[in-house]
């Protein structure tokens, strides 16, 4: 009688070991897969069909997996290289690592912490307009007007000259020039100069109310008094870009830069145009 | 008093518990679905894929832009890429044989080269941070995908089966401090992805991108021309811009 009571007891003692042992193994595999080393991996999830003759990993594989406990020799070692060199740590994660203390929260537009992978596009465009993009086609001013470099021995009668910058340049036709050899070399305009009037076919951008005229990749101002040069305002929409502007590209998306302007191409109005964006690091 | 300090204890347990689970619920049937799925990627010696991109641009005037892009992914080995894009950006194709990633573009009949390292990974991962070009999917092909996921997730939870194109799938859902995500995985004996939305829940509009992967072959034969990139006639090199400029 004493001898069954005491098996009783040890019995009860025993299943009440084995109730409390199971959660908290539970838990253990739920949140320390890491800590464990791959050891306490759970059991396929029901939903999921076991992997049938599924070739041996190339690289690595979890201990605790069915496929480690057979012979090495009875599996045929995949010689071939894989696409990225295996998966690894499967099954050996760590889940109780807190997550804020990863502070390196990409800013990119990926999933993972990686701070370098860019899964896709998710950025804002860099002006005000979608981007668009349409191919570059030079536009030509007319025969009087050249690109920039274009190099003339001599300059038509009617060109103005005026010191600026303690150099003297000329103008002719929405052209700056400066001499060169001899001749006149086609120059940027001169940010601050002042002329009393510009080609025909200059386009009148408005920004903010505002409005700007540009002629041939240059902006300028009316001042009442004539026509000054000024930095090219972003968000100016122009329609045509002289010969000479470079494709640069950024992130995939195509910009033109032109005497040190980033035009966007856009699309205004069913017309391919581009808008003055700020240039990088800006 | 020794049934008190039990009580006590046990309780103390139970609390500690229920905030560890209030602060991360990571879901162990999502992590075996990836951890599948990073396993049977991490042995593919080749594949394809068609991928379909959808993606939003904030546009200032006009708020969220959704852009499309539909791409071609062939990978060999460790070192050989080619992906062909055709979308809202125009034709693209990115070439990469293991030693140069060059960029072409049909429609502008322009390319451009740079020197990557040798291996497919690393060649993302620096042509990425340094020139922000952006490879779709990329994530999927990371061997430490989990990992990954699982650094960065407060939540990562199985959802349960739901078709993508007609297939099962197994849905996942998780979130970060700055975004939340879903992927659908295969529900058959490869356990492929086959779609990924991620919203950007701290941007401005919440933009999106979304992923559908289709017609996955596995372990196809590539030939190497496949990989290598011949200057077409008359075709304009582009300097790619690099991003360190940018901030």
């Amino acid at each position: 009688m004493q001898i069954t009571l005491k098996y009783s007891l040890v019995s009860l003692a025993a299943s009440l070991a084995l109730v409390l042992a199971g959660p908290q193994q539970s838990m253990a595999q739920r949140f320390n897969h890491g800590g464990s080393g791959g050891g306490g991996r759970p059991a396929a999830p029901a939903y999921h069909p076991a992997p049938v003759s599924r070739p041996a990993p190339a690289v690595r594989a979890a201990p605790s997996r069915p496929v480690e406990t057979r012979p090495a020799e009875s599996r045929p070692v995949e010689e071939r290289p894989t696409i990225n060199g295996g998966g690894q740590n499967i099954g050996n994660h760590d889940l109780s690592r807190p997550v804020d203390v990863h502070n390196t929260i990409n800013v990119r537009n990926n999933v993972t912490v990686r701070n370098n992978v860019n899964v896709y596009h998710t950025g804002t465009y860099r002006g005000i307009h979608p981007y668009y993009y349409h191919p570059y086609r030079p536009y030509y001013w007319g025969p009087h007007w050249h690109p920039l470099g274009f190099f003339l021995s001599a300059l038509a009668a009617d060109a103005i000259w005026f010191n600026f910058s303690n150099q003297r340049y000329w103008y002719d036709d929405g052209c700056f020039y400066l001499p060169q050899n001899g001749g006149y070399a086609v120059v940027a305009a001169p940010i601050g100069a002042l002329v009393a009037s510009l080609p025909p076919g200059y386009e009148t951008p408005v920004v903010d109310g505002v409005t700007y005229y540009f002629f041939a990749g240059v902006f300028y101002t009316d001042t009442g008094q004539g026509y000054q040069v000024i930095a090219a305002p972003p968000g100016a929409v122009i329609y045509q870009l002289p010969d000479g502007a470079v494709d640069q590209q950024i992130a995939g998306q195509d910009f033109l830069v032109y005497n040190n302007t980033w035009y966007e191409p856009i699309s205004q109005d069913g017309q391919d145009a581009y808008e003055v964006v700020p240039p990088p690091g800006q | 008093m020794k049934i008190k300090l039990l009580v006590i204890l046990v309780s103390g347990l139970i609390t500690a518990g229920h905030l560890q689970a209030q602060t991360r619920r990571i879901d162990t049937v999502a992590v075996a679905i990836l951890d599948k799925m990073s396993t049977i990627i991490g042995q593919l010696s080749s594949c394809s894929v068609n991928i379909r991109s959808n993606y939003d641009i904030s546009s200032k005037e006009l708020g969220l832009i959704k852009h499309t892009d539909e791409q071609q992914l062939f990978l060999h080995g460790p070192s050989q890429l080619l992906l062909k894009s055709e979308g809202d950006e125009g034709s693209r194709d990115f070439y990469f044989d293991g030693k140069t990633l060059s960029y072409y573009s049909m429609d502008k009949n322009q390319y451009g080269q740079i020197e990557a390292p040798a291996n497919v990974i690393e060649m993302i991962d620096t042509v990425n941070k340094l020139y922000g070009i952006e490879f779709p999917g990329a994530d999927f092909f990371y061997p430490t995908f989990v990992d990954d996921i699982l650094s960065e997730s407060k939540t990562l939870v199985y959802l349960g089966l739901t078709k993508v194109d007609g297939k099962d799938c197994y849905h996942i859902a998780g979130t970060t401090n700055d975004k939340t995500f879903q992927f659908w995985i295969s529900d058959d004996a490869f356990t492929l992805p086959m779609k990924m939305v991620i919203i950007y829940t701290n941007k401005e509009m919440h933009p999106q991108y979304e992923a559908t992967l289709s017609d996955w072959q596995v372990n196809p034969s590539l030939p190497d021309a496949l990989f290598t990139f011949t200057i077409p006639l008359k075709a304009r090199k582009v300097k790619l811009m690099p991003l360190t400029a940018k901030k």
